[in-house]
């Protein structure tokens, strides 16, 4: 860490404006909002280098490289986070599964867009990939204890891993995951305020 | 910790309470507390803009603390999305040589 971050241990950390803000909030080398932060720029800093901008200023990119970085983009926010806990958590666990499984997919088919964070999971898609997805929907209405309560089988589909959790493990495990979003959510706005629009 | 509508609750209880001993059975994993599930919905409530700011933080129901978590999360994953595409714009557009650039490779080495 630069020395000179020793600086920025303001209080006032509102007034400040946002370049300050965001050394200011990464002074602290252990907490997790700075090794995700550091994470995370890390990997913007690649994408960036391995996505020139086009000779000529006047036009941007095409949709379809403005889309695709958009992906990579919010995908290093997931793993870096999810990294960045580490295996604490079973959440983060099986977040980095998941990540690690759809580059696989995206590798093979490359027409594939990246898994979806946050819908409802999708089986794989072979054969027998559709009809294990509609047994799924049938066994969570028959089968749940909180019938007529759909809010805990919606958590488990949200939160990563959270199907197989105990309730008591859900309830934490989603905890720490909202707060996690939050400083994920905070840490891309300071960055994104960095730079004048 | 704040007082739920005690009946619903203690509804959901009994029957997450033989939904955790169905589980344990087949997964070995202990059950959980009456009071813990308690405990932790309460905290859930607590961390929620929409339950934290309203003035029924008392009486709310689980099912509604579960239901605004699952919308809280669907709107932080939205954020992201937002967020994710402002930052691809941005490093579109940005220079590597500019002040701020200078700033965030600064923080990384």
């Amino acid at each position: 860490m630069p020395s000179s971050s020793s600086s920025f241990l303001n209080p006032h950390i509102s007034s400040m404006n946002p370049p300050v803000r965001l050394m200011a909030s990464c002074t602290t080398p252990c907490s997790l909002r700075t090794r995700f932060a550091l994470r995370f720029l890390k990997t913007l800093v690649k994408i960036k280098r391995s996505s020139p901008p086009p000779p000529s200023s006047s036009s941007n990119s095409s949709p379809e490289k403005t889309r695709r970085r958009t992906q990579r983009i919010k995908r290093a926010a997931y793993s870096s986070m999810a990294r960045a806990v580490g295996r604490r958590r079973a959440w983060s666990q099986a977040l980095m599964l998941k990540l690690k499984f759809s580059v696989k997919r995206t590798n093979q088919h490359p027409s594939l867009s990246p898994t979806k964070m946050g819908g409802p999971q999708k089986a794989p898609r072979k054969a027998g990939g559709r009809i294990l997805v509609i047994k799924r929907k049938n066994s969570l209405v028959k089968g749940s204890p909180w019938r007529g309560c759909s809010g805990v089988d919606e958590l488990r589909r949200l939160v990563p891993g959270g199907e197989s959790m105990g309730l008591g493990v859900l309830l934490e495990e989603t905890a720490h995951f909202v707060r996690c979003l939050e400083t994920q959510v905070s840490v891309m706005r300071s960055i994104a305020d960095c730079f004048p629009c | 910790m704040s007082a739920f509508c005690n009946t619903g609750v203690a509804r959901y209880i009994r029957m997450s309470g033989r939904r955790s001993s169905r589980q344990s059975s087949s997964s070995g994993s202990p059950s959980i507390s009456d009071e813990q599930i308690i405990e932790l919905v309460s905290k859930l409530s607590r961390m929620l803009p929409e339950i934290r700011n309203s003035r029924q933080s008392s009486k709310v129901s689980a099912s509604k603390v579960l239901q605004e978590t699952c919308n809280y999360i669907r709107n932080l994953h939205r954020e992201v999305d937002g967020l994710s595409d402002r930052l691809s714009q941005l490093l579109a557009t940005i220079d590597a040589e500019s002040p701020e650039a200078a700033i965030i490779r600064s923080l990384i080495e």
